[in-house]
């Protein structure tokens, strides 16, 4: 085997700085690329439904409480300003900008050719300073409860938000990301200025980008933000309601449209460390669903042949503060036949140990998977702003892969995928009239 | 771009890629649709990804690619207004990063033209077993269609748009012929695409020697004679047609509208049509963004595209079920505005803006490039690099985009709905 760690280590490597502000700068310079793109996160997202904010102004900390849905309301709101909308700020600049928000963070990017830094001005000038009236907050609960309405119709995002539901009791993974129609009519101002406090301080964010761009203009546009000058942070206390090992609900049915039934099997895990510690039992899980019913594996080729499920059907997991769980989701005519075949499968494989060569192969495929994320800004950027907010480095990733053994996926397996911790949904179709 | 000419109708494209982490050999094969073997050509690209001659067995290919640290092999059928595009790919890391010095882009060249011209075969004809599993998966897709309702609703507005036109025919087959489809019709089918389909090779980023010589070989046993292609085309006017579907538990609403321009649109157009749709709807400086998603609140996204080959617009929505009348009003007043209303300076650069920095940033992905050169070859004359198509950009006029819009006539309009909302017609 050849030394690449060089080749890697100049694949992986990025500049990075933190600010007097505490915000982190990572950067990779693509000098070859037309283009660079820019992703401004924090460490905020759906599941961050509790917490005290303690402001530093006497009053001590403060508990906020907020219906589902904030954190994605929020990200809709930071695109407003009393100057107008930033969209159409950027489209001064040509940059194409978008935001995004999961469980556990929210993302503003940009990408663009030209005028990069002015973009940079719009982005950092934009992103922490929610401006709302109460006019501009009830269009946008017309605009997002359209949103709502259309993953309602999506039966592989009611499939997640099913087996989340199922699995946990009290975490907040319970609850749809963009909330209800009803969880977000319950938003106030003071809901959405507690948490642009809380979480868009800037030690708690991070500036990655990648392509035709250097830290110099980084470093400047945060100058021009007022982001290099320091900053006491406020204190912000997560607060997670208990949450037991045992699934909350072994089975959840129902019936939407759609042409077959759609299954969902969910396993619920001990949660992971952040960090490099949690790191290689993320790869362990990505892992173990390619080793279980991934194209290479025998199981995912008896599933095929017999027609039994669709040719997408396939696992993945969710990895958040308190939370892991493996999921696998697909259509399937036999709903119970493929639950079962998955059960015995996972059963063998931890009494026999899953097989040397399928190890080996599926390994070297997440070493392609990971050379290929450093190759386009915009997957580059995200890796760094990924990596970063997890608490370990893309490099970090490289090693830790090259390190597992087959061995550690076979003890792994001793522990994890339980039947005593698995829940069940099933979507099943609705008459429709042709 | 670097192009030559193989064989009849047969091009090798080279397109410097030496800055990516991977590389990408594609084949495309280019023929015109046919209604009579439409079920056999979107049976095909299931049957080919499975192996090949010297890989017979699916999952011994899964394992191949994944030992390939990953390589990614796709063979899809897809529509070129009423032409076919049977395109098989594999893109990989590049040997720089191979673990063990393999030669990587030499083993993706042979899986590429494998999969392409040695398929597996039993007593001379496609694998009857293989062929029958892909029947029963090709028909599962074909059932399954309902599940995305917006795609469902862009489809459902094509088929009443195109009607029995050779652009109608259904690129995914039919569901009631699937049964039908035997391993000698579809060997017959696919020796058809060999012999008459026009094939671009795109080789981005590996050595074109070695692909060249590889598929000089495959071509060594095919007689050669290009078909003629199908070409632009467009559908005639005429009264707008209305349709409206009620599907229960359908929770937000998706309204489809379709345009003609009656006539086949110029390859030189292109560029007026990008400026064009990114005014109307293609952006989020567009008239149907800020008028009808933000100010009237009206739909979650409402967006227009422009198939240029067939002379088609689509505007595509979600939708409140009992505000979808109210949206299409919207949506024709805003196209109505363009065409007879004032277009400020500032829209317009900032759509132009807009798409210069796509045109700048097509270098910065594999399929970016892949896909902009090959859609070149397509359209017909002159191949532009993006930097030559930015220049006719900048020289596109206010009057040009509307006078492109003006020729376009609201044709269909389909409305997927819940039992419960929406009119009888949208």
């Amino acid at each position: 085997m050849r030394d690449l760690t060089q080749v890697l280590k100049s694949a992986a490597a990025c500049q990075s700085k933190v600010l007097p502000s505490g915000l982190t700068l990572l950067v990779k310079p693509m000098p070859d690329y037309s283009g660079a793109h820019a992703i401004y996160a924090t460490r905020f997202g759906s599941v961050d439904a509790s917490f005290t904010l303690d402001k530093q102004d006497g009053r001590g900390p403060v508990r906020v409480d907020l219906p589902a849905g904030v954190a994605h309301f929020l990200e809709h709101k930071m695109f407003e300003s009393e100057e107008g909308d930033a969209f159409a700020l950027y489209a001064k600049t040509g940059a194409n900008a978008n935001a995004y928000t999961s469980f556990d963070r929210t993302s503003y990017i940009f990408t663009a050719t030209g005028k990069i830094d002015e973009s940079l001005d719009v982005l950092l000038g934009m992103v922490g300073k929610p401006y709302f009236t109460e006019a501009t907050i009830a269009k946008e609960q017309g605009i997002i409860g359209q949103e709502i309405k259309m993953y309602d119709d999506s039966a592989d995002w009611r499939l997640l938000t099913g087996l989340c539901q199922c699995l946990y009791a009290a975490h907040p993974v319970r609850s749809d990301i963009a909330g209800t129609v009803e969880s977000i009519a319950r938003i106030t101002p003071e809901m959405l200025y507690a948490c642009a406090d809380a979480f868009y301080q800037p030690a708690n964010m991070v500036l990655a980008a990648a392509g035709n761009i250097t830290m110099e203009q980084l470093e400047a546009a945060c100058a021009r933000a007022g982001l290099n000058e320091p900053r006491t942070p406020f204190a912000v206390t997560r607060l997670r309601a208990e949450e037991p090992l045992a699934v909350a609900r072994q089975r959840l049915e129902f019936s939407m449209p759609v042409a077959k039934p759609c299954l969902g099997i969910g396993f619920k895990e001990t949660p992971l460390p952040e960090g490099v510690a949690g790191l290689r039992g993320r790869i362990l899980c990505d892992l173990l669903t390619e080793l279980i019913v991934g194209g290479t594996t025998p199981l995912y080729r008896r599933l095929y042949d017999e027609g039994l499920v669709n040719p997408e059907f396939d696992g993945d997991f969710l990895a958040l503060d308190g939370c892991l769980c493996i999921l696998f989701t697909g259509e399937s005519d036999e709903p119970e036949r493929v639950k079962d075949m998955l059960l015995d499968e996972i059963d063998r494989l931890r009494a026999e140990g899953v097989d040397e060569e399928l190890f080996r192969l599926n390994k070297n495929r997440m070493y392609g998977e990971l050379i290929q994320d450093l190759e386009q800004i915009e997957d580059t950027a995200s890796a760094l702003a990924n990596s970063f907010l997890h608490g370990y480095t893309v490099y970090d990733e490289l090693q830790t892969l090259a390190d597992l053994t087959k061995q550690d996926v076979d003890q792994a397996l001793q522990t994890m995928l339980s039947r005593e911790r698995c829940a069940t949904v099933l979507i099943h179709p609705t008459e429709v009239n042709g | 771009m670097e192009r030559s000419m193989l064989a009849p109708g047969v091009y090798l494209n080279t397109i410097d890629a030496q800055k990516f982490n991977r590389c990408r050999i594609s084949l495309h094969f280019r023929f015109p649709a046919r209604r009579d073997r439409a079920t056999a050509h979107a049976l095909l690209p299931l049957v080919l990804d499975r192996g090949y001659a010297d890989c017979p067995d699916m999952t011994e290919l899964s394992r191949r690619l994944a030992g390939l640290y990953g390589a990614d092999l796709s063979v899809d059928l897809t529509s070129n207004g009423a032409d076919r595009v049977l395109s098989v790919s594999v893109c990989g890391i590049r040997d720089a990063f191979a673990l063990d010095g393999e030669d990587l882009t030499a083993q993706y060249a042979s899986i590429a033209l494998g999969v392409a011209f040695r398929p597996y075969l039993v007593n001379g004809c496609f694998d009857p077993e293989a062929v029958e599993i892909e029947k029963d998966k090709l028909k599962k897709r074909l059932q399954a269609e309902i599940n995305d309702k917006r795609l469902y609703c862009v489809r459902q507005a094509r088929r009443k748009f195109y009607g029995d036109a050779p652009e109608g025919i259904e690129r995914d087959g039919y569901l009631e012929e699937v049964p039908g489809v035997t391993p000698a019709e579809l060997y017959e089918a696919y020796q058809e695409i060999l012999r008459t389909a026009t094939l671009d090779v795109m080789v981005l980023g590996a050595d074109p020697a070695a692909v060249c010589a590889q598929l000089e070989q495959a071509l060594a046993g095919i007689r050669r004679e290009p078909a003629a292609l199908a070409g632009p085309s467009a559908q005639p006017r005429g009264l707008p047609r209305h349709f409206v579907e009620k599907l229960p538990g359908v929770t937000q609403a998706k309204l489809c509208m379709l345009f003609t321009s009656a006539a086949p649109l110029a390859a030189e157009e292109i560029d007026v049509c990008r400026l064009a749709m990114s005014l109307f709807g293609g952006s989020t400086t567009s008239r149907l963004f800020l008028n009808v998603r933000e100010k009237q609140s009206l739909c979650y996204y409402c967006g227009s595209s422009l198939q240029s080959m067939v002379g088609c617009m689509t505007v595509d929505s979600g939708v409140e079920p009992a505000k979808a009348e109210q949206a299409q009003a919207a949506i024709l007043a805003e196209l109505d505005r363009l065409c007879a209303g004032p277009i400020e300076d500032e829209e317009l650069e900032d759509c132009r803006r807009g798409l210069l920095s796509g045109l700048e940033s097509v270098g910065d992905s594999l399929s970016g490039l892949e896909n902009w050169y090959y859609m070149e070859i397509c359209r017909g004359g002159e191949v532009r690099t993006p930097a030559q198509s930015a220049a006719r950009l900048r020289a596109v006029t206010r009057d040009q985009v509307r006078a492109l819009l003006a020729r376009f006539s609201f044709s269909v309009a389909y409305l997927v709905t819940s039992p419960e909302g929406g009119a009888d017609h949208a």
